[in-house]
């Protein structure tokens, strides 16, 4: 895939090519329907700019915001404020503070202002968001709505309050509409596939594995926001200036649920989506008002009836959920390809690394690690260690505390007592993001893949977080996905995978990553004996091939036993045994303890 | 095109009618709001207007000679597609702009048509600044907040009340400016203001507003708001609940079969309304004529106000002798004392926001009193 700026071309000439059919979609209303076509093409560009801001944050992180609009409603009073002419100020807004009157600046000059205002707005309202988990952050977003409102209605000597803010000089033509419409697009578009705008999607799909690669969530979506919000506050003064006069309200409710609408309908997951549900509703909508105004169909006349745009926004929102959950785009951008229906793109070149040469000696130890859940003790003081070039197996009946211990290990469950430790780093302290970063990446017992992204995607956000600039990233992502067979889909989407695939595709993920020790919590877990064969061969591949300490979790004993170089056991919360493979089979404690497991396997606790 | 096809019409209307009155057809274009939140005034205004135009179309058009055509545009409550609706209407050359009930989007259409030099009228904004914020060519019809409240001030004032207390919202110009409009007035007249409360439009619990009142000593002589529904029933209820016994004011927006319903609680109530329709008015004999022909009597006083507003324009283009923007503009200006269904309408000397009588009525026993109908002293009425 060729790159520009670190962004695949395609993205590029799609966003060009979405630009083009804008624009022609704009001046072609102009040509057609002269200034009435011209005024609906303005409006149309502007509802692209507020729902492509929006999309900045929403399409990329899932999380709807319903505090765009008034964000959009700060911009619009702050670039009017600037803009507006001096006499009109003065009988507007007799009691405005000196500092903002009668500036009488050029659209341009206000726009660069409202931006830096965007900012600061942006930072202050993403610093709580960002640590919102995804289901308050909706929420929060709503709660800046309302706070936002109430501020604007209560600024009375700056925003006139509920009173009509106007004099607002009507400075947003076409030309300027279509000129932020594709400033807009183009930052859509590059932001999506940026390296903030992937490590935020993969959030998006799988918080939990984003946080396992390395992507510092909070941070990405705080970052996003800022952006998001940024634009939006320029989108509102664009509006700001096509309206001329305006309230608090109008940056309220009605404006947010209109854009989420017109989100929803195109598609959340991309730009493409976005700009065609824009420009879907806004075509229904001025179709049925047309219709609205009494239609003569030769042998029957209707009435005038009003309400009938709305009827088909409704509509066309229930038929889109319906029908098309993803939206009417779905997860495609509109690239050239789009109308050549050949793959245009070839797959990037592997890249193979040279091994990276690891410090001898280094380990990943577990150290008297224990762990109460009130009154149970999950973990008692557990100690082994995980030595590079070797394969660890865990094993244990259920109810033994892999699970937990392997949490404590991964940074997702802080230990009671005791410590887990990689080259000089507390892993067990460090938050669940930081723990790829020193050298451990692990795949999930129920896996967890970035399933709307296409394999390549899921192992480049990976390659990326190693430090790895994109372009290398995609070499990298290349051969891990060669290495476990799945180079020929690197361009599918990985929910549509197959199971065996797709605990190969989440190998390949955490390889990605170079990391010094590889966790694989039970990775033949529901596969079938020809795709455990071939996990098993790729594993022994991989222990030749790389200087990697292994530690597997798994129930398939004959797996385990054919990997692993030392095995430890864990039951009820203790380590029993700990040896060769060999060593453990005759290990009486061992059999005892999954002899034990069948007779009272109703005793057991879940792990 | 459009003026060679007047011009081409005219002219085919002389060699047919060979001298009879010559019939010119207009468009006035409407950009209101038929459905979304302005809906409860925008519609039935709209049906009011709908009617005096048929009526004088009928006889022979505004001014005698200009037959109307209307160009009708649901804005959706949206200021966004009133903008549109109101590029979309001058740019097809109506001579005449209606607006909605509301001051943004009357505001926003009224700049397009400003510049366009369209005289433009709102339906039943009340909002004093709309006329000032726009220009030249922006009329106000509705009994505005200001002149509400200053006749309300009057009224107080003849009662011989000493102290108001008021309680306003700032979520909407109108409840929170025509408080502070009667508050002017009030202590113009030389009354105090013994206090004053907020609260949120919508609010369901006002224990805290009525507690703070409940406490004054000495009790308020009476108590102004701009609150409606579903705020003013709860704020009554609440504070009869906690023992208040002072009077309470109103305005227009508790003209509605909710606040007589409330029963006892509201006798005593005084509140303004653009008119009532009392047997043997002008405003009665219509609502029966509008019963006779759609089947039932206005719901809302809104109709009466919609259907003034082509008379109002029949006067001015009677005045002014044509249609023409600066000439339709100056006449409207200087209209005086035009009768409409519930009085009288004066531009004259006012910000084109209309000096014209306003009526108070007072509940008892679930039914409503004419009081007074006058126009406001313009001397009284505070500044926008």
């Amino acid at each position: 895939m060729r790159l520009w700026l670190n962004i695949p071309v395609t993205t590029w000439t799609g966003a060009a090519l979405m630009s083009a059919g804008v624009a022609v979609l704009a001046i072609g209303l102009k040509l057609a329907l002269g200034l009435n076509g011209e005024n609906l093409a303005t409006l149309v560009l502007l509802q692209i700019v507020a729902v492509l801001s929006l999309a900045i944050f929403s399409g990329n992180s899932g999380i709807i915001s319903f505090g765009h609009s008034a964000f959009m409603g700060i911009g619009a009073y702050a670039a009017g404020l600037l803009t507006m002419a001096a006499a009109a100020q003065k009988s507007a807004l007799p009691a405005l503070p000196g500092w903002l009157a009668g500036h009488e600046t050029g659209l341009l000059a206000a726009l660069a202002v409202t931006a830096v205002v965007g900012v600061v707005v942006g930072v202050i309202s993403g610093l709580p968001l960002a640590r919102l988990s995804t289901g308050s952050a909706a929420i929060g977003t709503l709660a800046f709505l309302i706070i936002i409102h109430v501020c604007l209605v209560g600024a009375r000597d700056i925003t006139r309050g509920s009173q009509t803010f106007y004099g607002v000089p009507r400075l947003t033509t076409l030309w300027v509409a279509l000129a932020a419409a594709i400033l807009m697009i183009f930052a859509a578009r590059l932001f999506r596939d940026s390296r903030l705008g992937l490590a935020l999607r993969a959030s998006r799909e799988n918080e939990v594995a984003a946080a396992a690669i390395g992507i510092d969530v909070r941070r990405a979506r705080f970052l996003a926001w800022v952006a998001s919000i940024t634009c939006a506050t320029l989108a509102g003064a664009l509006y700001g200036h096509f309206l001329g006069a305006f309230s608090p309200k109008d940056f309220y409710f009605d404006l947010i649920f209109t854009y989420i609408a017109m989100l929803i309908v195109g598609g959340l997951y991309s730009v493409s989506g976005a700009v065609a549900g824009v420009i879907m509703l806004a075509f229904v909508i001025q179709l049925l008002r047309e219709a609205e105004a009494g239609l003569d169909l030769g042998f029957i006349t209707l009435p005038q009836v009003f309400g009938l745009p709305q009827l088909g926004l409704g509509l066309a929102l229930l038929l889109t959920i319906w029908a098309r959950p993803l939206g009417l785009v779905g997860l495609a951008e509109l690239r050239p390809s789009t109308f050549t229906r050949s793959s245009d793109e070839a797959p990037p070149q592997p890249v193979t690394r040279p091994t990276m040469a690891r410090r001898a000696g280094e380990v990943l130890s577990v150290q008297d690690v224990t762990v109460r859940f009130g009154g149970l003790t999950a973990l008692d003081r557990i100690s082994f260690d995980v030595p590079l070039g070797q394969v660890t197996g865990l094993i244990g009946p259920n109810g033994a505390g892999k699970t937990t211990l392997i949490n404590v290990i991964c940074g997702q469950q802080r230990p009671t007592s005791g410590t887990v430790t990689l080259s000089g780093h507390t892993l067990s302290a460090l938050p669940a993001h930081r723990v790829a970063s020193v050298g451990l990446a692990r795949t999930f017992q129920n896996i967890r893949l970035f399933d709307r992204l296409t394999a390549l995607e899921n192992v480049v956000a990976a390659a990326e977080r190693a430090g790895h600039r994109r372009g290398v990233a995609e070499g990298i992502a290349m051969a891990e996905l060669d290495r476990m067979g799945l180079a020929p889909r690197w361009n599918e989407a990985a929910g549509a995978f197959a199971y065996g695939d797709r605990r190969r595709l989440e190998i390949a993920r955490a390889l990605a990553l170079s990391p010094a020790f590889l966790l694989l919590d039970e990775p033949a877990a529901g596969m079938n004996p020809a795709e455990t064969e071939r996990l098993v061969e790729a594993l022994e591949k991989l222990k030749a091939e790389r200087d990697l300490g292994i530690l597997v979790v798994e129930h398939d004993m004959r797996l385990i036993m054919r990997l692993s170089d030392r095995m430890v056991v864990l039951n009820k919360g203790q380590k029993i045994a700990e040896g060769t493979p060999d060593q453990v089979r005759t290990d009486p404690a061992v059999i005892e303890a999954y002899i034990g497991t069948r007779r009272h396997k109703h005793d057991q606790h879940g792990s | 095109m459009k003026r060679l096809g007047r011009l081409l019409s005219c002219s085919a209307a002389i060699a047919l009618l060979g001298g009879a009155a010559l019939a010119e057809d207009v468009t006035i274009g409407l950009a209101t709001a038929q459905t979304g939140g302005l809906a409860f005034a925008d519609q039935p205004s709209l049906a009011g207007f709908q009617m005096a135009i048929e009526e004088i179309n009928a006889k022979g058009g505004l001014g005698g000679k200009y037959m109307v055509t209307l160009d009708i545009k649901d804005t959706r409550s949206d200021t966004g597609a009133t903008v549109q609706a109101a590029q979309e209407l001058v740019a097809a050359g109506v001579k005449v702009l209606i607006t909605p009930c509301d001051a943004d989007p009357s505001i926003a259409a009224g700049q397009i048509s400003q510049a366009a030099q369209i005289p433009t009228l709102t339906f039943c904004g009340t909002t004093p600044t709309i006329t000032d914020a726009v220009g030249d060519y922006m009329f106000g019809t509705y009994p505005a907040d200001n002149g509400q409240a200053a006749l309300l001030a009057e009224h107080a004032a003849s009662k011989g009340y000493k102290s108001a207390y008021i309680l306003k919202s700032p979520d909407s110009a109108y409840t929170l400016r025509l408080p502070e409009y009667f508050a002017e007035a009030f202590t113009a007249k030389g009354g105090t203001i013994a206090g004053e409360g907020t609260y949120g439009l919508g609010q369901q619990d006002f224990a805290a507003e009525v507690t703070k009142i409940a406490a004054l000593d000495p009790q308020p002589d009476v108590i102004m708001t701009a609150a409606y529904e579903p705020d003013f029933p709860a704020f009554l209820k609440a504070l009869r609940g906690a023992g208040v016994t002072a009077p309470v004011l109103g305005s227009d927006g508790i003209d509605s079969p909710t606040t007589t319903g409330l029963g006892e609680i509201a006798n005593g109530i005084v509140h303004t309304t653009a008119g009532f329709a009392a047997d043997g008015t002008p405003l009665g004999d219509f609502y029966k004529r509008f019963a006779e022909k759609t089947g039932a009597a206005p719901e809302t006083v809104y109709v009466a106000t919609g259907y003034e507003i082509p008379y109002i324009l029949d006067a001015a283009v009677t005045a002014a002798g044509s249609m023409d923007g600066p000439a339709l503009r100056d006449a409207l200006a200087n209209l005086e004392g035009v009768a409409v269904l519930t009085g009288k309408v004066t531009y004259k000397g006012t910000n084109r926001m209309p000096s014209r009588d306003i009526t108070l009525v007072e509940i008892q026993n679930g039914a409503r009193t004419p009081i007074l109908t006058a126009t406001p002293d313009p001397a009284s009425v505070p500044a926008p």
